[in-house]
């Protein structure tokens, strides 16, 4: 019997989006434009995820004139581990669910579907 | 959309208001046209969620006020006997009304999404502690000792013992276990069906609903099926030859096979396809239980809670016999009855669910014959089997 998986697929496509760059700050719309997902479902993860203290947020020290200030967002060092941890457990269920697709293990769960940016960082776990 | 959503910004608690307006200021980076639009839609979403979350609190609170209030109705008074029985009533009850969603959140999923499923729990819940209440209540009026000498001898006879006017008991073991099993089985079996992992579908839920209140709204015109001529609404005639005891009677019988074969015949799947054999199956038996469920409760949240306002308040009693003259004695030996006469209700709440189950399945049997041939596994792989039909 597998353990259920601590993140959403959701979760961890903003997970592996703020992997790639884990120093740099990240803006939620370049985010967004990563991952594939609505603002409406971006921003709960982000908030989930600053609980937790997974992510750091701050707001731009010098906006963009005539554009409002922007907050930024990156993975803080737990984040960080705990993303890679969360990433590599995702990679080695999907290589798994791979070996054994007559079983039905490899169809996805109803209303779940990874994000561009969460498949492509399993798929290069995998790889 | 913009100014209203920071305006609405003092809804959100002081830590949530700067990822709000975040999202805002994140709107002037996204195109302009309908991806901006979508993009602030997603922030309104964003300021309804994270304002409603404290609401979730607030209903867990209203839960616990309710739960203590029910438990504080039931606790043992000082001069009623079995005092442990109705102690563990009051808190075993609380308890499993607690302990239960949590188990059946583990077993069975979250609750399913849509207002039918969740508006189903809010009812079976205030139902539960309501007549956790009343039933004390009622069980402690029965075996109130008369005050006066002559009804002593009228309505004792060689039982009455005790204090006149105090109780000489509460409800016993057997009583308080039999409750124990009755909110068991209400609370279990509306959980099941309620929550995500069986997927009873919204139109099932609400065909079930629909027969099931049909079907109460007709019992308790009638007080259980007409068996008895003094009942809690004497205006009826309350004989077998009335046409709505004879609706009833029906309505026990045909409400769940009906609600069973409409079940199994108009709900779909999410995308529209048509339910395989079982899955009609199992909807069909869900529609059948929860109507008879639903009706048996029904009846019996309203007549009991009619027999308990009838006692606490007389006018609601003389208005119920109007036209006839109550005196002491008759008074007296009325409230005896319809206290007495609850029972059925609990007769209703334990054979209600059984004859629905055994109607909707047969029901549902023929409504959906099986399929002619055996099931063909698919030739895809990871697809799941299907029906053959």
């Amino acid at each position: 019997m597998t353990s259920r998986p601590e993140f959403s697929a959701q979760t961890l496509s903003v997970l592996a989006a703020l992997c790639d760059q884990p120093s740099q700050w990240q803006h939620g719309y370049a985010l967004a434009k990563q991952t594939g997902l609505k603002s409406g479902t971006l921003y709960p993860i982000l908030i989930r995820l600053a609980d937790r203290g997974l992510v750091e947020a701050c707001w731009q020290d010098e906006p963009t004139p005539g554009r409002p200030r922007r907050h930024l967002y990156r993975l803080t060092s737990a984040g960080l581990a705990s993303a890679t941890g969360a990433l590599a457990s995702a990679a080695e269920r999907a290589a798994e669910q791979a070996a054994a697709p007559r079983a039905g293990a490899g169809k996805p769960r109803a209303g779940v579907r990874p994000g561009p940016a969460a498949r492509g960082a399993v798929a290069g776990m995998t790889s | 959309m913009a100014a209203a959503g920071r305006g609405a910004e003092w809804l959100l608690p002081a830590g949530r208001r700067d990822w709000v307006a975040a999202l805002w200021a994140e709107a002037h980076e996204v195109p302009p046209g309908l991806r901006r639009l979508a993009w602030r839609a997603g922030g309104v979403w964003v300021l309804a969620r994270e304002a409603l979350l404290p609401r979730r609190l607030g209903r867990a609170a209203l839960f616990a006020v309710a739960a203590s209030a029910a438990a504080w109705a039931a606790w043992p008074q000082p001069g009623v006997g079995h005092v442990a029985e109705g102690r563990f009533n009051a808190i075993a009850a609380v308890l499993l009304v607690v302990l239960l969603p949590l188990l059946a959140r583990r077993f069975f999923g979250p609750v399913s999404s849509g207002r039918i499923g969740r508006s189903l729990r809010v009812l079976c819940y205030a139902a539960i502690l309501a007549l956790l209440a009343a039933w004390t209540f009622l069980m402690v009026f029965s075996s109130l000792l008369p005050v006066k000498p002559a009804y002593q001898r009228i309505f004792c006879n060689d039982r009455c013992t005790g204090v006149p006017g105090r109780s000489s008991g509460g409800p016993t073991w057997q009583a308080e276990i039999l409750i124990m099993l009755l909110i068991l089985g209400y609370v279990g079996v509306t959980l099941f069906l309620t929550s995500r992992r069986p997927q009873v579908t919204r139109g099932t839920l609400a065909i079930g609903t629909g027969t099931g209140l049909l079907f109460g709204v007709v019992m308790f015109a009638v007080d259980p099926l007409g068996l008895s001529n003094v009942t809690t609404n004497p205006w009826l005639p309350g004989s077998t030859a009335d046409p709505l005891v004879a609706l009833a009677w029906i309505l026990l019988f045909g409400g769940p096979a009906a609600a069973a074969v409409l079940a199994g015949r108009r709900c779909r799947g999410p995308d529209g396809a048509r339910l395989p054999y079982n899955a009609r199956i199992g909807q069909g038996i869900a529609a059948g239980v929860l109507a008879s469920g639903l009706a048996a409760m029904f009846t019996t949240v309203l007549g009991t809670a009619t027999t308990v306002l009838m006692l606490k308040s007389p006018w609601l009693l003389h208005w119920l016999n109007h036209g006839r003259r109550m005196t002491g004695f008759v008074t007296y030996r009325y409230e005896l009855y319809t206290v007495n006469h609850t029972g059925a209700y609990v007769l209703m709440l334990m054979s209600f669910p059984v004859i629905g189950l055994f109607m909707s399945s047969l029901a549902a049997a023929i409504a959906n014959p099986a399929p002619c041939h055996p099931p063909v596994r698919s030739s895809a792989p990871g697809l799941p089997i299907t029906s053959g039909e």
